[in-house]
């Protein structure tokens, strides 16, 4: 997904960011909420996530408007528990030229395959 | 490094300046409807959790929910309005933790004390780190964590 104006502007007006003095800036918190949606668009079906639960984030390098990211994740553990169970899944955020943006951990809730 | 202060860096508050312990408190903000659409249509993520309020009746909160990431970009913008701008400030990183639903129609702010200090060997940025509370209208904790950021040292 190609970073553009209209996601700084629309994320600007939602959570009050402060537009920044470098107009190609993109805010630290951008590209992490844009790969939430990424993971949808793949041919694997979603995880049913009951509820996010937490995470770890490194910002490793600053986005720019033009940039092309895309987001890579992996099933680093996996905990069975009574209502579902608890992923920890390992996100990768690359740029264009390959470089890791940001990187982290999720920690989520995820619903145990209904009962025939 | 990006820089979201309303001041140049010449004016802003640098490493020097912040003091362990220092407090701040942001105002507060309903989070709508609206935001949680808006927020759906900007990242893509349309989990039935944020977008179904049919389904969400069933559910382990009875209806829709703030995403977890909208809960933190807003609270990210609410301090910013609580605070003064540091100098050429951008985020190095965070551990957040979702202790509760942010529901439609309930009002956040957040509650922060400087917690650490740790200035680099050369002359680069700092870093300073942030213990963050979001709490919503009944004082209830939604979301806490701390945010790790590179601030830039006088003359720096």
């Amino acid at each position: 997904m190609t970073l553009t104006e209209a996601h700084v502007a629309l994320f600007a007006g939602v959570a009050e960011t402060r537009r920044a003095l470098d107009p190609g800036a993109v805010p630290d918190l951008l590209p992490l909420c844009l790969s939430s949606g990424l993971g949808w668009r793949v041919p694997q079906p979603p995880l049913v996530v009951l509820a996010f639960m937490g995470f770890e984030w490194r910002f490793l390098q600053p986005a720019r408007i033009g940039d092309t990211i895309r987001s890579r994740s992996r099933t680093l553990t996996k905990r069975p528990m009574r209502e579902g169970g608890i992923i920890v899944e390992g996100r990768e955020i690359l740029n264009q030229r390959g470089e890791i943006v940001q990187s982290g951990r999720l920690t989520l809730l995820v619903a145990r395959r209904p009962r025939p | 490094m990006l820089c979201y202060g309303l001041v140049s860096a010449g004016e802003a508050v640098h490493f020097e300046d912040i003091r362990v312990g220092e407090e701040y408190t942001s105002p507060a903000r309903t989070v709508t409807e609206a935001d949680i659409v808006i927020f759906a249509g900007l990242s893509g993520d349309y989990n039935v959790l944020h977008t179904d309020a049919e389904y969400m009746k069933a559910s382990l909160f009875g209806e829709r929910i703030a995403h977890g990431l909208l809960g933190l970009s807003i609270q990210q913008g609410l301090l910013a309005r609580g605070m003064p701008a540091w100098a050429g400030e951008s985020l190095g990183g965070l551990r957040w933790k979702l202790k509760g639903p942010i529901k439609i129609g309930d009002t956040i702010h957040v509650r922060a004390r400087v917690a650490a200090k740790k200035a680099a060997a050369g002359p680069g940025p700092g870093v300073v780190t942030i213990a963050r509370t979001v709490l919503n209208q009944r004082g209830e904790v939604v979301q806490e964590g701390e945010t790790e950021h590179a601030v830039q040292r006088r003359g720096g």
